[in-house]
């Protein structure tokens, strides 16, 4: 692995050729604000576009998304120019206007000072709750988990994640990795007692022979047996008492 | 036809196909491009087989019949073409067979009729290369549309086929990317990259597996030059890409084309099955020892597979979204392997380049745009098709020699260039060599070669709506400025043309515009904001008139205009009350007629109807 020395803002950093911008910024400590990019998913990041920095090199300027650009010895990051504001609070706003009961957008964009937004909210916001459409769902469920259960279905503005004609599905093991990965908290994911209910699907939990308290979808264990051969057994009791 | 196995015998094999072909003999070419298909021109070539074989003569022994690829002139098809007059007929119904076969094809004479007008000068010219349309064209890319048979393999050997890849398979890989480079070969699929640095790049990448691919995804409105090229001359693709893999070191190729291309489909399997029956495609190809196959894979219908990292996301059979490239795909590209996606212009334009040499391709076009460019040519022009000419040419000469002027003798205000997310430019540019920087610098852009040609009654703020329109339903969806901006762009344009703009929308659009350039993930989203700028940079006065006077230049936009009868010009004839849907027109006979504007529908059939030019609209 070879080391590189990077300027973000003004300050030299070291890290790791081909690292990401944003994951050498978050060791340094320095904010970039990001919602599609999740750690453990590998191909997450991109599509938000509220990581945008302006990366320098070679005499050059362009503005790119900090979660994907690998960072090259030399690199001249800037988080936080006129330009990168004015592009990220564009952005900020869209998504604002996007989906207007979200929190964390909420939240994000009065870091930056922005209380409210200038784009109309459109006919089909409601209907499509707190999902900015970044598709880390289905790259969690897809890299993750292994199952597919759900893709991104549609395109332009109507673009959502689902399951396939929006049935429940066979291939969803319940496992919930997607409502956790999510960053706007989007998807709907009920408990209640010894049922689940995600993508419109009910799943049985099982319950852990200590405490008693319902903790993971049988569907889920039946996937981790299939995939692993890991001993049944070993799901008897939940992680506080293994 | 048995395999050929060497360049010699290559060689052989054509002289022997040329050897065969009759060059005195009469013979006529009926294009069977999809255009000339759906005027009828399968009815007519049925009719010239059966009157040819109802008069005795036989065919290919006193006449050659032959179906082609597109003559680029669709909007007069059905065309014939009738050698060795080189006579050139337009809109030929099968009633008019009987006549051409025994006034031209027996007598030698040329039927009035059925030649081409020139709508300026009323001058009539019979022969096909005397007519403007073509007169002005050099055609390099489109050399052998027209004249040849694109199911038959023999007849593109006989046009020099195959010929450049002989060649490029004696050459050393490295000779050949250096003799793309020289030739300043860009990309015709609108980025305009240089394709010899591309594929120099590919090459340095480390991989035991490299992919070559053709970009057969073309999906602007109204472009069509790559769907001509794969319908009328498939084994063209074919033979850049086999050169192509051979420079790269590629041994599978792949041609992308757009599902709604049937016949392109159609053509390039065949062509595929009849260059591998004669080894140009396969093992030890020619036996150079190199091995090379094409596979064609459907696209599904996606504006955004046109974009090159979204077409090989769909190649692999995922949801075709395209990906950021800080790591390009002559890294990592199709299963991430190096990958060279050329455009189908670009990859037909290869084989011309080696069998010709790179300084006789440079000597077209200007310094940093080699070479020609095909264009499709439509709007308000009097002669609208398929168009090849030498890069440098003036917007005021395609437009004015090629195109015929603008239609119905209206004033020329602009043309858009480049598909949907082009721009526009004005009349006051119509010097502009078009070249892929110049038409960047204006603000625009090459892209697949689009050119609508806009008159005086088009509104400008119209025209970017209804291109933003486009890309909200094409946009992928998987970035937030392109998914969520375009969508607010379209409702700001949209309230502008309903006379309910704002002072401000100005800069929120160019704040808008700002985020997709800057702020997208990939060159449909970073481009987008193009149909907006240009206008906005030189038509700002329209949005303002829009905005402040609640007016529509132009008179397009319905919410702004009025439609209102002049009563001295008026003759009372009745013809706009008769014709009037909403029925709001009213007057005696002989006298001058009302439009009551609280019914009126500004539908426009009052005007368009009107001999007296009495409707105006303010």
């Amino acid at each position: 692995m070879e080391k590189i020395a990077v300027t973000i803002n003004g300050r030299i950093c070291e890290g790791i050729r081909d690292q990401s911008v944003l994951s050498l910024a978050m060791e340094n400590g320095i904010y970039i604000p990001a919602l599609c990019y999740h750690p453990e998913v590998a191909s997450s990041g991109g599509s938000c576009r509220v990581c945008l920095v302006e990366a320098h090199q070679g005499g050059s300027m362009r503005i790119v998304t900090s979660c994907n650009y690998p960072v090259r010895e030399g690199l001249e990051i800037k988080t936080d120019t006129e330009l990168v504001k004015k592009i990220r609070k564009g952005i900020l706003e869209l998504l604002m206007a996007r989906v207007p009961d979200s929190d964390v957008i909420r939240e994000m964009a009065a870091k930056d000072g922005i209380t409210e937004t200038r784009f109309f909210k459109d006919e089909e916001a409601d209907s499509r709750g707190k999902c900015i459409a970044c598709s880390v769902c289905t790259l969690v469920c897809e890299e993750v988990v292994g199952v597919c259960a759900i893709s991104m279905l549609n395109r332009s503005r109507e673009k959502s994640p689902g399951t396939p004609y929006h049935k429940a599905s066979n291939a969803c093991i319940g496992c919930g990795a997607c409502a956790y990965a999510c960053p706007t908290g989007a998807i709907s994911m009920v408990d209640t007692g010894d049922k689940r209910i995600i993508w419109d699907k009910e799943f049985r939990m099982v319950k852990c022979s200590v405490c008693g308290a319902p903790y993971i979808p049988e569907a889920q264990v039946d996937w981790i047996v299939k995939t692993t051969g890991k001993d049944r057994s070993f799901f008897d009791k939940c992680p506080s008492h293994r | 036809m048995s395999t050929i196995k060497s360049f010699d015998q290559l060689e052989k094999t054509r002289e022997k196909l040329r050897a065969a072909v009759k060059k005195d003999l009469p013979s006529v070419l009926i294009c069977f491009g999809t255009g000339c298909q759906a005027n009828g021109a399968r009815d007519v070539a049925k009719a010239f087989e059966e009157e040819i074989g109802k008069q005795g003569l036989s065919v290919n022994v006193t006449i050659g019949l032959k179906t082609t690829g597109c003559h680029g002139y669709c909007e007069n098809g059905p065309l014939v073409v009738v050698r060795p007059q080189d006579i050139l007929y337009l809109r030929v119904k099968p009633k008019d067979v009987v006549e051409i076969v025994e006034k031209t094809i027996k007598g030698g004479e040329v039927i009035d009729r059925l030649i081409y007008k020139d709508v300026n000068t009323k001058e009539a010219i019979a022969q096909y290369h005397s007519i403007p349309f073509y007169s002005y064209q050099k055609r390099i890319a489109l050399r052998n549309i027209g004249n040849i048979d694109p199911t038959s393999i023999e007849d593109y050997i006989i046009q020099d086929g195959y010929k450049g890849l002989a060649k490029a398979l004696a050459m050393e890989p490295e000779a050949i990317i250096k003799e793309v480079e020289a030739s300043g070969l860009r990309g015709r699929g609108g980025g305009g990259f240089p394709a010899g640095r591309k594929w120099r790049s590919c090459v340095a990448v480390k991989s035991d597996v490299r992919y070559v691919i053709c970009n057969g995804d073309e999906g602007d409105p109204g472009a069509f030059m790559d769907r001509s090229i794969m319908e009328g001359d498939p084994h063209s693709v074919i033979e850049g890409m086999i050169i192509g893999g051979y420079a790269v070191g590629a041994h599978q190729g792949y041609i992308y084309v757009r599902d709604e291309y049937p016949l392109a489909v159609k053509n390039l399997q065949s062509a595929l099955v009849a260059a591998r029956e004669m080894g140009f495609l396969g093992k030890n190809i020619l036996g150079s020892k190199f091995d090379f196959d094409i596979k064609i894979s459907r696209g599904g219908g996606a504006f955004v597979c046109g974009e090159s990292s979204a077409l090989m996301r769909s190649l692999e059979g995922k949801v075709g979204e395209p990906r950021a490239k800080y790591i390009r795909s002559v890294e990592k590209g199709l299963y991430d392997k190096p990958s060279v996606l050329n455009n189908v212009e670009t990859w037909n334009n290869v084989p011309m380049i080696i069998m010709n040499g790179s300084s006789w391709y440079a000597g077209f076009g200007t310094e940093k745009s080699k070479g020609t460019k095909v264009f499709s040519l439509v709007g308000k022009v009097n002669n609208t098709g398929l168009v090849e000419v030498p890069m440098g040419i003036t917007i005021r000469d395609l437009v004015e020699k090629i195109g015929g002027g603008v239609l119905g003798g209206k004033a020329f205000k602009a043309v858009q260039t480049g598909g949907p997310s082009g721009g526009c430019i004005p009349k006051d540019l119509a010097d502009l060599p078009i070249d892929f920087d110049s038409l960047t610098k204006a603000g625009s852009m090459m892209g697949s070669g689009g050119i609508i040609v806009m008159d005086e009654n088009t509104c400008m703020v119209d025209v970017a709506k209804y291109f933003i329109g486009f890309l909200v339903e094409e946009s992928c969806g998987k970035c937030t400025p392109c998914r969520d901006g375009l969508p607010r762009m379209h409702g700001i344009l949209n309230d502008i043309t309903e006379g309910k703009g704002k002072e401000s929308d100005i800069d929120t659009l160019m704040e808008l515009c700002d985020v997709l350039s800057y702020g997208a993930l990939c060159g449909l989203g970073t481009s987008a904001a193009n149909p907006v700028l240009s206008t906005l940079r030189y038509f700002k006065d329209e949005y303002i008139a829009h905005i402040r006077d609640k007016k529509c230049p132009a008179g397009v936009c319905k919410a702004l205009i009025t439609y209102r009868i002049d009563p001295k010009a008026c003759t009372g004839c009745m013809l706009c009350a008769k014709k009037c849907p909403s029925e709001c027109i009213t007057g005696e006979k002989k006298q001058p007629h009302v439009i009551d504007e609280s019914k009126c529908i500004r539908c426009g059939v009052c005007k368009d109807v009107c001999n007296f030019n009495a409707v105006n609209i303010i």
